[in-house]
């Protein structure tokens, strides 16, 4: 018999508009979020404003999170895992546990510890986290300097509407960032680029210099990356209204001069090294896959691609596929994404997952009521 | 520009013991170089300094694509471009400052392939209006034209009094409207270098006779006729521009005419496109446009064949500025015997002769940075596509052109307005 239950994994964007949309269509959702609350990593890194239209990140995640609460035949289980899964497409068999996660807050998870749950498909839609700039090496003394940040530690400062020189508490004088940290890099073995960083950078000078007009910002970077409509709607107004000075050549090494910071580089298109003071040093963090991502791939015996993210092996044509039939792959899990990319990426797998429980239960149907037939006449 | 292909061994200072320089002698501690400068700062408040002035925005807009340099017509003798200077001015260059400031030809070449619409037409007027303004050094040769408008009504510096002296060479009547004492069908507006220069005056005789043969109703403004100051708008001096319209466009409203011709595209552009926001209202051909409507009549009276390669050299401000660029081709296929060759720098991308935005009277100044001059990098073009003939339209071209094919050993290459080559066919 198939279930016609689909469990999601992971309560962000991408899961949290899986479910939505397989309750709309009348289905059971069950989603697993380790946290104890929903939202993803919009909310648990504190974003302010979402990228590219500029929306409050909290007031939008909250739209998502009442949609998928309010339906009802989603079913949320927070502060909770999965630990083991058998069976196959139509027929899975996912057990639960109490999340081991420091955040798993104290009120969920105990009640479903043990639970079973058969579904008939698995989204998997555990995301990514930043690259941690003190990973291997000291990349830019973010451990060391309290004034080099990341687009996290930004994101947090800047929905605080406080935007500060951390040392100082004061409001900076000039910022800068620093693209590409973490991604591009075959000697940190990320060599994919992160897609979003460009956009993050230009969306959070834009709000730098809108919470700090007087605040000079510069963006160091090797190439700007700027998908389609992020060019006109972030990086031109960026550089246009708000007078963004983009700078080609990245920084190499950040130095402490006095109470300041100097970065130094080289800045390309003049052939000449720079030293250039800052306040604030912002570190273009690229995406990870998240722990999660690499835990349920091993637990559900998914295919990672070398980063660690799971892998499609269909590509551009079936982008939601993983190596496993039955369990599909919505947002960043599969690799960067940004928010267009993993909502509508989360509507096809949420449409693969529930075509495919109905054409199982179809067939079932159909093979029952052949033997139905057949034993009939006798 | 930033990666050479020779490894340099890196010193702290250099040092030439005889070392010589566009002939001067800076041997030992005076040629002394330390190592490559780094920049140790970004002080956009330059960069501000000419975004916050009315025009000069769209500079900050710049994002490096370097198009324009490729069709910089000063890049490709010198080194300078808008995004050179973008970047410079990022780096916290003084624009105000600058000699780059009076470089731009306002050719606008740039401007038609920026993707950014970064408008180099704008930024430089008004941050030379502004370095105008705050007495920063003008490029004398400049200051002197300046003047020369302001006292003469004209930037070679000629008497007011002379300005249709220039008629009585031509051989056929030339009617002054204040003599004249009735409306006209074409107020013919001259300019001032048909009207004083000895090769401009050999244009507007030939214009005469054409409009003569033609049987056009014309009149010119003669002494009453100031420089129409479009090119001391764009080199800074607004102000001084804004008075030569004042005065122009109420000589002008003195009169009636049903429509104005002018000989140069710098005055077709101030008529079409500038003296109307103060105020004036009339229709303005291009002295090419106006003969074109008369083609049929004009063409059995080419009767002397040129036989001769002629190539056309596209004014910026009649062909970019103004979208003009098929009438003057339509006269030279006109006149028999004539092979019109296309340069490889033509229409769209025509090549500055150098003369716009003030470079007419920034000649020595310009040459100081660049390895030729424009004009001169124009007739050696023309001289590689074999042309006998450099044909203009625009009344500053003519002797540039025919300086530089001297200056450039082409003295067989013949400079000639299209007026010329029309009036030579026609008088047979």
């Amino acid at each position: 018999m198939s279930s016609d239950t689909i469990l999601i994994i992971g309560g962000g964007p991408a899961g949290l508009e899986a479910a939505r949309l397989i309750g709309d269509l009348g289905q059971r959702a069950v989603v697993v979020e380790k946290r104890d609350a929903l939202g993803g990593t919009p909310i648990y890194e504190h974003y302010a404003a979402l990228t590219h239209n500029f929306r409050d990140a909290e007031e939008a995640m909250n739209e998502l999170i009442a949609a998928a609460k309010a339906n009802p035949t989603v079913d949320i289980r927070l502060s909770s895992e999965v630990v083991s899964c058998s069976g196959a497409a139509g027929d899975f068999r996912v057990k639960l546990a109490k999340s081991g996660n420091p955040a798993a807050g104290a009120n969920g998870g105990a009640g479903v510890a043990g639970e079973e749950i058969n579904a008939g498909a698995i989204i998997v839609a555990t995301g990514f986290q930043h690259f941690d700039p003190g990973r291997e090496t000291q990349m830019y003394g973010y451990y060391e300097y309290d004034d080099v940040i990341t687009l996290a530690d930004a994101e947090r400062m800047l929905k605080e509407n406080k935007f500060v020189t951390p040392s100082k508490g004061t409001p900076p004088q000039r910022v800068c960032f620093i693209q590409c940290v973490g991604s591009r890099d075959r000697q940190i073995g990320n060599e994919y680029c992160s897609k979003v960083c460009c956009g993050i950078s230009s969306k959070q000078a834009i709000e730098i210099r809108q919470q700090v007009p007087d605040c000079k910002v510069f963006i160091f970077y090797i190439d700007m990356r700027m998908y389609g409509y992020w060019e006109n709607e972030i990086y031109w107004p960026a550089q246009e209204k708000y007078r963004v000075q983009y700078v080609k050549g990245i920084i190499t090494e950040i130095i402490r001069k006095g109470d300041r910071l100097v970065v130094r580089g080289e800045d390309t298109t003049m052939g000449r090294p720079m030293e250039v003071p800052m306040d604030v040093v912002v570190l273009a963090v690229g995406m990870e896959p998240s722990r999660g991502t690499k835990d349920v791939a091993k637990i559900l015996g998914l295919k990672q691609n070398k980063y660690n993210f799971i892998e499609v092996p269909h590509g551009g044509l079936d982008p939601t596929a993983t190596s496993v039939p039955g369990i599909f792959v919505a947002g960043a899990a599969a690799g960067p994404k940004d928010l267009d990319d993993t909502m509508a990426m989360a509507g096809a797998a949420a449409m693969k997952a529930a075509a495919l429980t109905r054409k199982l239960q179809i067939s079932n149907f159909k093979f029952q009521n052949s033997n139905f037939k057949t034993q009939t006449p006798a | 520009m930033a990666v050479g292909l020779d490894k340099v061994k890196p010193e702290a200072i250099t040092e030439d013991k005889h070392l010589v320089v566009q002939g001067m002698d800076i041997s030992g501690h005076w040629n002394r170089m330390f190592e490559q400068r780094v920049s140790w700062d970004y002080d956009v408040d330059n960069l501000d300094r000419v975004t916050d002035l009315p025009g000069g925005e769209s500079l900050a807009w710049c994002y490096g694509c370097a198009k324009c340099t490729a069709v910089c017509p000063v890049d490709i003798v010198g080194d300078y471009s808008p995004r050179k200077i973008h970047r410079k001015t990022q780096m916290g260059v003084d624009l105000f400052n600058s000699d780059d400031l009076w470089l731009c030809t306002t050719c606008m070449n740039c401007l038609r392939v920026c993707p950014k619409e970064v408008n180099m037409i704008q930024i430089m007027p008004a941050v030379r209006e502004q370095a105008v303004l705050e007495g920063t050094t003008v490029p004398p040769e400049l200051q002197k034209a300046f003047e020369d408008t302001a006292k003469h009504g004209n930037p070679l510096g000629q008497p007011q009094r002379k300005r249709a002296d220039w008629t009585k060479k031509v051989g056929v009547p030339v009617s002054i409207m204040k003599d004249l004492g009735r409306p006209v069908d074409i107020l013919w507006y001259v300019g001032s270098y048909p009207s004083y220069h000895p090769r401009g005056n050999d244009a507007a005789c030939a214009a005469a006779r054409i409009f003569n043969s033609l049987g056009v109703d014309f009149g010119i403004l003669g002494v009453e006729e100031k420089d129409d100051g479009d090119s001391q708008r764009l080199a800074g001096e607004k102000g001084l521009f804004e008075m030569l319209a004042e005065q122009n466009i109420a000589a002008f409203s003195k009169y009636e005419f049903s429509r104005m011709v002018v000989t140069g595209p710098h005055e077709f552009n101030a008529f079409k496109n500038e003296y109307p926001k103060l105020g004036a209202d009339f229709k303005v051909l291009h002295y090419t446009r106006f003969l074109v409507e008369h083609l049929d009549k004009l063409k059995p009276m080419l009767k002397k064949p040129i036989n001769l390669k002629v190539t056309f050299h596209d004014p910026c401000y009649l062909g970019r500025h103004n979208g003009e660029y098929d009438a003057p081709r339509q006269l030279l296929r006109a006149i028999p015997g004539v092979e019109l060759v296309e340069m490889g720098r033509c229409r769209e991308n025509g090549y500055c002769c150098g003369g716009g935005g003030g470079g007419m009277w920034l000649d020595s100044f310009t040459k100081e940075h660049t390895t030729m001059r424009l004009s001169e990098r124009r007739v050696r073009e023309a001289a590689e596509y074999g042309a006998d003939v450099l044909a203009v339209c625009c009344p500053f071209e003519v002797s540039r052109f025919e300086d530089a094919a001297k200056s450039t050993g082409n003295d067989e290459l013949m400079v000639r307005d299209i007026l010329e080559l029309l009036d030579e066919s026609m008088r047979g």
